[in-house]
């Protein structure tokens, strides 16, 4: 649905909020954020929309450009925690064009990639559902769950990952 | 982002998994009625080296250094922050010092706005008015920690808005 952002009003304004906030939620905790950081992420977007409202072109690609903008900002973020130093704000928000989040987080993704880690062998399936699906759980909980050396846990994950990630390409 | 990164958030988003906390989506609805129709935005500039900070606030004794401010600059230990935002031939700069339970902040509308001028001191769920001194300055205290804006409202003229901060420790 396209959005004029000159009427843009309250009730399309909860629609957005409805439509693409829990992706952007998503973006954010991917990139490793807490809960307090990852809502400051969030919330950054939805200023820079209302500070960017007059400078939008294409209506369509609010969404898009939502998901963009919280990326940005849970990696500023993100850099920031790990010790790097602050990135300075930038003065524009880059254009989302060619965005690979905004491209992959459909359902349709969503749908695909489960029905992939349901064909991994264990303990890859199990692990990528609880690390999915307990976003907050550390190595050592996971090891624990798993019944897995707690060093293996990471280099597991990354196998799982690649193994998923090949299958969707094959599937392609 | 990584691949993988991007794997796990659109696994997340099919799951329904690690759900928005319910003020997340509530202060972006709150978005809404932070907008301000015809108003410049004043995006960061860097502050040259030497400039004298506004002198519209007392330090109080005991404060921290603001170790946090993420939107801008490095850490400067032990002095408050100084953010410089630029628009229409304006010049707001903001000095921040956070504290353990509020920020205090002190800034100048340069060149000083005039008669009738307001300058509005906004955080999505407070704002504060502060009428400028000849010199533009004015300040203010008991900020919460969190997201800021900083308006200079001037008769006749657009309203200048300086980019929303995050300020936390």
């Amino acid at each position: 649905m396209p959005y004029d952002l000159d009427l843009l009003d309250e009730p399309a304004w909860r629609d957005l909020v409805e439509r693409f906030g829990y992706r952007m939620w998503a973006v954010a905790r991917a990139f490793g954020l807490d809960s307090t950081d990852a809502a400051d992420a969030v919330q950054a977007a939805w200023l820079r929309l209302v500070e960017s409202l007059h400078t939008i072109r294409d209506p369509e690609r609010v969404g898009a450009w939502l998901i963009t903008t919280t990326r940005h900002e849970a990696a500023r973020i993100h850099r920031s925690r790990s010790g790097a130093p602050l990135a300075a704000l930038p003065a524009e928000i880059p254009a989302p064009d060619g965005d690979p989040v905004a491209a992959m987080l459909t359902e349709e993704d969503g749908r695909r990639l489960w029905a992939a880690v349901d064909t991994l062998r264990e303990p890859c399936r199990s692990l990528l559902r609880l690390i999915v699906c307990a976003p907050d759980a550390g190595y050592a909980q996971l090891a624990r769950r798993l019944d897995m050396p707690i060093g293996s846990i990471g280099p597991t994950r990354g196998r799982c990952l690649r193994r998923l990630r090949s299958l969707i390409e094959e599937d392609r | 982002m990584t691949d993988d990164e991007y794997v796990l958030a659109a696994l997340r988003i099919a799951a329904g998994a690690d759900p928005v906390p319910a003020r997340v989506s509530t202060d972006a609805r709150a978005v809404y009625g932070l907008r301000l129709p015809g108003a410049l935005t004043a995006g960061p500039v860097g502050v040259p080296s030497g400039v004298q900070q506004p002198s519209g606030l007392q330090q109080p004794s005991g404060v921290r250094p603001p170790s946090g401010v993420r939107s801008g600059g490095r850490p400067a230990d032990g002095e408050p922050r100084l953010l410089r935002f630029a628009a229409g031939g304006v010049t707001i700069d903001v000095e921040i010092t956070i504290c353990d339970s509020h920020i205090d902040l002190a800034g100048q509308v340069q060149p000083a706005p005039g008669k009738g001028a307001r300058v509005e001191i906004r955080t999505p769920h407070v704002s504060k008015i502060r009428f400028p001194s000849e010199t533009g300055e004015f300040a203010t205290t008991g900020l919460p920690h969190g997201w800021l804006s900083v308006v200079c409202h001037r008769p006749g003229n657009p309203p200048i808005a300086t980019r929303w901060q995050c300020v936390r420790l």
